[in-house]
């Protein structure tokens, strides 16, 4: 189809801002009367807090206040695992215990440090196959898991199990999770090549640029909060909750924000946030809350990681007949996070494995908090399977891009437990596509090629997500001044899909961009829900969204001219910002004229009746307040049917210096699957940005604790090792199939979580190759394992270690 | 004046021993320093009424066998060293010292063990007991003790239980550090490590002034032959029968 | 227990003299109360975090007689506040001594290289993370090493010469001084001294809470290479986890001279095995006369490693360091 704005870049209207710097982030607003808030935080991964003595505290000058647990939660703490606002029985080192208000942050420090805080030390625990021993400590009070809806409990396992687990087996204990498609045993007697190991993927911190400061002040009962997310609207209702005031009282600020990673989509793991508004509304002033890079590691998200087992089974052709996965997850000191199943059902939806079993235990270690962070799971077991795949395809003597091929994902085809078709899928053609652009077989030759002490490896890597959702509310509005005002809740993280998904509506509308604006940046301006902007959704929900309230819209001024004009609304069209009839096009209105004509006419043209019956009770709010402000299209989103994917290729070729266990990325190229390409610079800075996080985790990053003592060794960016320019290619060459989706009204899927995975897997199966098919097991691979591996040495470390190096 | 204790965080901020304030170093050797002077002026003052100091002349009888004399100068020797090494760094000297520390260390408890079997079985134990009795000894001129005099015991004892504790705390110490022998573990909690080190240094300090005391009265003019007879092994017999009972101490005939 | 505080510059007085004799005298008097500030990169970490409490920074960086680059008539002299990357971008460093041109341009990250002074660089504290963390260790008085034991995160830590404390000399500009035989310029208001460079850092035998000899109230103020290693074959490499922003896990700076194929003299130091720049003189012996090739580098290789004593996870630093000492005498 030709669209006028699909598919066509622009400059998205938040680009000034970040360019010039102006634009402003949590952070940078500042208010009367302001004053600074700083917290003390847990000096022991798990303890209860005995007594806190502030008085001497409370007594220096300019200091306004305090806030407590006991503020926050006077009929006690929640009794689960999850995030608190503040807590007095911290189960990770660096949890907040109470924040102190003070002029300005030293006096707030100088404060803090003269708190005497009573602690008692309870036993702690870093790796969970160590709390998963008979006799092993548990992280939580209560228990080393937490069970939804019954609550937390107890996992153990013999010291037997455990150690023949450590030693490359298969666990033999009961899992807590499990599904199972198609006849395993069958697809493994049918299997010509059947590997079996044990693996182990690192857990790490998010690193977004924007910690989680937050600034917050109450004028006339209203709370006004400005802080981070990842979208407006999805986080207004659930933080207005923990706030403690009515969703109409409550006004989320955010302009911008400085990345999303995972877990800035859901207020639950951003409550930290609400520190500033209790304190606010306890002090009566406006409180800035800055949170510091160290702190942001614990009240930040952290990914999980993953101590596995898999056996996967392929037949003599190449297709993966069987897989079996067996997973402890690290749930860290605050619950969360589902990376097992989705590692899973990747796998699933990758290799489009005839038979499957999946099985897990999640474990509580103390921990950052574990959740959500770029295609979680996902993109850790690529980094994982991509050499497997390699190690079959040699000994079954077939092509690395053919075992790809083979194993590709199809229209028709389905995956995961419940076999959900894919609303479509084109990975043999994304595939084809990335080979071409990378020139493979021109270049696959040079595989294990020597220079002295160098050699090449080469790598083909795939990444999959989940990558749309429904069930929405769009909210659009035609001003007599002819512009189109675009709401949108869709957080900006720098991905522009606040702005690109808006551009579906005026695609519908024929609107020249330049006549558009999106309103967002605060939930007073008046947002329609949306999805959280988490799992590469938005560009396929919010489209949808966008779409359908332009299209009510559209129907409305049609209904408008053909009641002023005469005729039946069939009989209309619309372009350059006129609606006329077909027949006659002097016969029109201009769109301002048709706007004025709907704010005149009132009712459901303004937003005063006959809204539709779903309408999330944020949209309702809005739609309410914009009520007779303009002509109004209104939308709610019915669900869609199957799974729309996002897949990605990465090609790469790496020369691994032998003698150093360093390599350089020569070249890289990815190519995404995500149906019509929506906004292709933005899709371009996806993948690329995407690559460079693929190589933190395949080779980079890490966040370790100390087994003495529970410490956190990593308190920064440098420590983290997230990958700097000069770990990353300087060209990443980037593509896309473009081939639509059905189940989206321009044909789009999302794509920001594959971006990664494929990088990951591609740079783990390029080193493995230069290693001549090694297989390493893990993620990260670092250049000491490197060097150890190629000197025959081997360091003196725990197998599978949980947050510690793996030797 | 300083503390006596140091205290640090430990590695969950809570205040746990150090070890023992260095400054008692400088309050040891003060006063050490005051207490030996005023003896020295005193027996200076005394010493018009003194009797006659007893002839080195005549028979000789044997008062230390080789193997003791021995023994008494390498521990001496282990101890200076130790005590050298181990104030260097509090005394800001840069060397590399706790290699030699350890080294003395492990010999000063390799001749002290060997000291303990060898007095228990091969000695005479009973001429070193501190009984009652001893304590009338300084008060009563007309008493005179057998092998060892009330000082000398009394000094022997404070020695042994001063060295027992630095042996003691050292050896704990010992196996917190790499060797050649181990490699060093954290296992010992912070809070004991400081206890141990708190004691190491108590100790120290004690002995740091009991070794300055025992060669200020090793040089005294009328203790000297003492020391002469830990260097050759023996003292005349006229010094024997002017400070010794001999129906308690007998000694043979010096070779 | 006391609350533990983060991130955030305490009160604390800033000198900003402009002439030596200030500086040396603002030294002398604060003492140890005084914290010499260059470039700040080392500083304001340790100060944030409340990790090291002084009373008072002497900022030197504005002191022009401690800048810059001049030719003297041994050699060159380097003032101890000239930054790193304008080290690494002097034409006469780059000439006559390049090892150190290439080494200063290896350091941290351009950010940090343009602000960060070599003085910084060289005087830099230990980067184990435990003592960063401002735990009570051996290295900040106490009597403890969280890193040498079993279960310790000691992948960054010393080989060689551990003492106690196992935390390795940082500088990658160090091992350059080391191997280019320079002299630091130590001022204080007493006087001048002059140190070889090999003598200026002290291991944790000698001194466990400081990684030079620097006394207090002393400053570094210039370091003078001399012309008899200028124009050597040099060779610098420094491996990291990253390739920007990062400390070495093993680096190392070779100034060899060859004559008719032959080489005459070499100097072959090591960085972040020990806690001073590591000198391998038994190396250095070794190929001294012979012609620089593979097979020399593969003969010598095991004798840079003779002695190391790795702790549980830093192996690796074996045959790296081997490997890099090939490569240094190949070329």
């Amino acid at each position: 189809m030709a669209y006028r704005l699909i598919g066509k870049d622009f400059v998205p209207p938040d680009v000034p801002g970040k360019v010039t710097g102006r634009i402003k982030y949590a952070e940078d607003y500042a208010r009367d009367g302001m004053v600074y808030a700083r917290l003390l935080t847990s000096p022991v991964p798990h303890g209860r807090v005995v007594a806190i003595d502030a008085s001497e505290a409370l007594a220096m000058d300019g200091v306004y206040g305090i806030l407590t647990a006991d503020d926050v939660y006077p009929d006690g703490e929640p009794q689960s695992t999850g995030l608190k606002v503040l807590t007095n029985e911290p189960t990770l080192m660096g949890e907040p215990i109470l924040a102190v208000a003070a002029r300005d942050e030293i006096t707030a420090e100088n404060a803090i440090a003269a708190i005497s805080l009573t602690i008692e030390r309870l036993p702690f625990v870093l790796d969970p196959l160590d709390s998963l021993q008979e006799g092993g400590d548990n992280a939580y009070n209560g228990g080393n898991t937490f069970i939804f809806r019954q609550g937390f409990a107890e996992e153990k396992w013999t010291a037997d199990q455990v150690a023949s687990f450590r030693s490359g087996n298969e666990p033999t204990a009961e899992a807590q999770q499990s599904w199972e498609y198609g006849d395993l045993e069958a697809g493994f007697a049918a299997s010509d090549f059947v590997h079996e190991t044990t693996f182990s993927t690192a857990g790490y911190p998010h690193m977004s640029m924007e910690p989680r400061s937050a600034m917050a002040y109450w004028e006339n009962g209203k709370c006004y909060l400005h802080g981070t997310s990842q979208s407006l609207s999805a986080i207004a209702e659930p933080m207005a909750a923990i706030v403690g005031v009515p969703l109409e009282d409550f006004v989320f600020i955010n302009e911008a924000t400085g990345g999303g990673f995972g877990q800035r989509a859901r207020a639950g793991s951003i409550p930290s946030m609400a520190i500033p508004a209790k304190l606010s509304q306890k002090i009566n002033r406006p409180v800035m809350m800055r949170v510091s890079r160290e702190e942001e590691f614990t009240i930040g998200g952290a990914r999980q990681g993953l101590q596995g087992w898999v056996k996967v089974g392929f037949k003599r052709d190449g297709s993966m007949a069987a897989m079996d996965m067996y997973c402890v997850s690290d749930n860290g000191g605050k619950g969360g996070g589902g990376d097992a199943n989705s590692a899973a059902a990747g796998v699933s939806a990758l290799y489009q494995t005839e038979a499957m079993r999946f099985r897990n235990t999640s474990i509580g270690t103390n921990t950052g908090h574990r959740g959500a962070q770029r295609g979680p799971g996902e993109n850790q077991i690529m980094a994982i399977m991509a050499p497997i795949m390699d190690k079959a395809a040699e000994e079954l003597g077939l092509d690395r891009l053919e075992i790809r091929k083979l194993n590709a994902a199809q229209n028709g085809d389905v995956s995961g437990p419940r076999s959900t078709p894919f609303t479509s899928a084109y990975m043999p053609e994304a595939l084809e596509q990335a080979a071409t652009q990378f020139d493979w077989e021109g270049k696959k030759g040079r595989s294990r090629q020597k220079n002295g002490a160098k050699v090449r490896g080469l790598g083909i890597g795939q990444g999959y997500h989940n990558a749309g959702r429904s069930g929405m509310d769009g909210l659009i509005r035609l001003m007599p001044s002819g512009r189109l005002q675009i709401h949108n809740g869709v957080g900006n993280l720098g991905t522009y899909s606040y702005a690109s998904t808006s551009r579906a509506a005026a695609e519908v509308l024929m609107m020249e961009w330049e006549n558009c604006d999106v309103v967002t940046g605060r939930t007073d301006r008046h947002l329609p829900i949306t999805s959280p902007q988490d799992g590469s959704n938005s560009i396929f929900t919010n489209t949808r969204t966008c779409f359908g309230a332009a299209q009510d819209l559209l129907a409305k001024m049609k209904e408008i001219a053909a009641m002023d004009l005469g005729g039946d609304p069939a009989d209309y069209e619309i372009d350059g910002s006129r609606i006329y009839q077909v027949a006659d096009n002097t016969a029109g209105m201009t769109y301002a004229e048709v706007a004025q004509r709907g704010m005149e006419l009132g009712g459901k043209f303004t937003g005063e009746a006959e809204l539709p019956e779903e309408l999330n009770a944020l949209t309702a709010l809005s739609v309410s307040r914009l009520a007779g402000t303009g002509l109004m299209g209104i939308f709610h989103d019915p669900r869609h049917n199957d799974n729309p994917p996002g897949f990605t290729v990465t090609f790469t070729e790496i020369e691994l210096d032998k003698e150093t266990g360093k390599f350089e990325i020569l070249d890289m190229v990815t190519v995404a699957e995500c149906g019509t390409v929506v906004h292709p610079q933005g899709l371009a800075n996806q993948l690329r940005g995407g690559a460079v996080w693929g190589i933190g985790l395949s080779v980079l990053e890490r966040h370790l604790y100390d087994p003495q003592n529970g410490l956190p060794a990593s308190s920064g960016y440098w420590q983290s090792k997230i990958p700097t320019y000069l770990d990353t290619p300087a060209q990443i060459g980037t593509g896309w199939v473009d081939l639509p989706d059905p189940e989206n009204p321009v044909g789009a899927r999302g794509i920001g979580e594959p971006s990664m995975g494929a990088v990951s897997a591609a740079l783990n199966a390029a080193i493995s190759d230069a290693l001549g098919g090694h297989l390493f097991d893990t993620a990260p691979v670092t250049t000491d394992m490197i060097i150890n591996h190629i000197a025959g040495v081997s360091e003196e470390a725990t197998p599978l270690a949980q947050n510690n190096f793996r030797g | 004046m300083g503390e006596i204790v140091r205290y640090k965080r430990d590695v969950w901020g809570e205040e746990v021993i150090l070890g023992v304030s260095w400054d008692l170093l400088w309050v040891v050797a003060v006063a050490v320093l005051v207490l030996l002077a005023a003896h020295a002026i005193i027996m200076a003052a005394l010493a018009n009424k003194k009797m006659e100091k007893a002839s080195s002349e005549g028979r000789r009888v044997l008062r230390h066998e080789t193997i003791d004399r021995l023994f008494h100068w390498v521990m001496a020797a282990s101890i200076l060293v130790l005590i050298a090494t181990g104030t260097a760094p509090i005394l800001g000297l840069r060397i590399a010292w706790l290699n030699i520390h350890w080294i003395a260390g492990l010999l000063l408890t390799f001749v002290v063990v060997f000291h303990i079997i060898r007095s228990l079985f091969w000695q005479d134990f009973k001429s070193m007991i501190l009984g009652p009795k001893d304590f009338g000894e300084p008060f009563d001129s007309s008493k005179k003790p057998g092998k060892y005099t009330f000082e000398q015991k009394g000094m022997h004892w404070a020695v042994t239980v001063v060295v027992l504790a630095v042996i003691v705390t050292g050896v704990l110490l010992f196996l917190q550090i790499d060797t050649p022998f181990w490699d060093r573990t954290n296992s010992m909690p912070e809070d004991q490590l400081g206890l141990m080190f708190l004691l190491h240094g108590l100790s120290t300090l004690a002995l740091i002034a009991l070794a300055a005391t025992h060669i200020y009265f090793a040089l005294r003019p009328e203790k000297l032959f003492y020391t002469r007879s830990m260097v050759s092994g023996w003292i005349s017999e006229d010094e024997m029968t002017a400070n010794h009972d001999t129906s308690l101490w007998s000694p043979k005939e010096a070779d | 227990m006391p609350a533990t505080s983060h991130d955030v510059m305490p009160d604390i007085e800033l000198y900003q003299p402009t002439d030596e004799e200030n500086a040396l005298e603002l030294a002398s008097t604060l003492g140890d109360d005084g914290w010499i500030v260059g470039g700040g990169q080392d500083t304001y970490g340790w100060l944030k975090d409340r990790n090291k409490s002084p009373a008072a920074m002497i900022e030197i960086a504005q002191i022009d007689a401690w800048k810059g680059v001049k030719e003297t008539a041994d050699g060159i002299e380097i003032g101890a506040v000239t930054t790193l990357t304008d080290i690494a971008n002097h034409p006469l460093v780059q000439s006559k001594f390049n090892l150190l041109a290439t080494a200063a341009g290896k350091v941290a990250s351009p950010q940090i290289r343009n602000v960060g002074t070599l003085g910084g660089n060289l005087n830099q504290d230990a980067r184990c993370w435990y003592y960063r963390r401002g735990l009570d260790c051996y290295r900040a008085g106490g009597n403890i090493c969280y890193a040498d034991s079993p279960e310790g995160l000691n992948r960054e830590h010393a080989i060689f010469g551990a003492s106690r404390c196992v935390a390795v000399s940082p500088s990658d500009t160090a091992p350059a001084l080391v191997a280019l035989d320079a002299t630091m310029v130590v001022a204080s208001a007493s006087g001048e001294r002059l140190i070889p460079a090999q003598d200026f850092f002290v291991g944790p035998n000698r001194d466990i809470v400081n990684m030079t000899v620097l006394n207090e109230g002393e400053i570094l103020t210039a370091v003078r290479l001399p012309n008899e290693w200028a124009n050597a074959e040099f060779y610098f490499e420094k491996v990291a986890d990253r390739n920007v922003w990062d400390f070495a896990l093993v680096s190392v700076a070779a100034a060899i001279k060859v004559s008719a194929g032959a080489i005459t003299d070499a100097r072959i130091v090591c960085g972040a095995v020990e806690c001073t720049p590591r000198r391998l003189e038994a190396v250095e012996n070794a190929i001294r006369g012979q012609q620089r090739s593979e097979q020399l580098a593969d003969q010598v290789a095991a004798m840079a490693t003779d002695g190391a004593r790795p702790l549980n996870y830093n192996h690796f630093k074996v045959p790296l360091m081997e490997n890099l000492v090939k490569r240094a005498i190949r070329g």
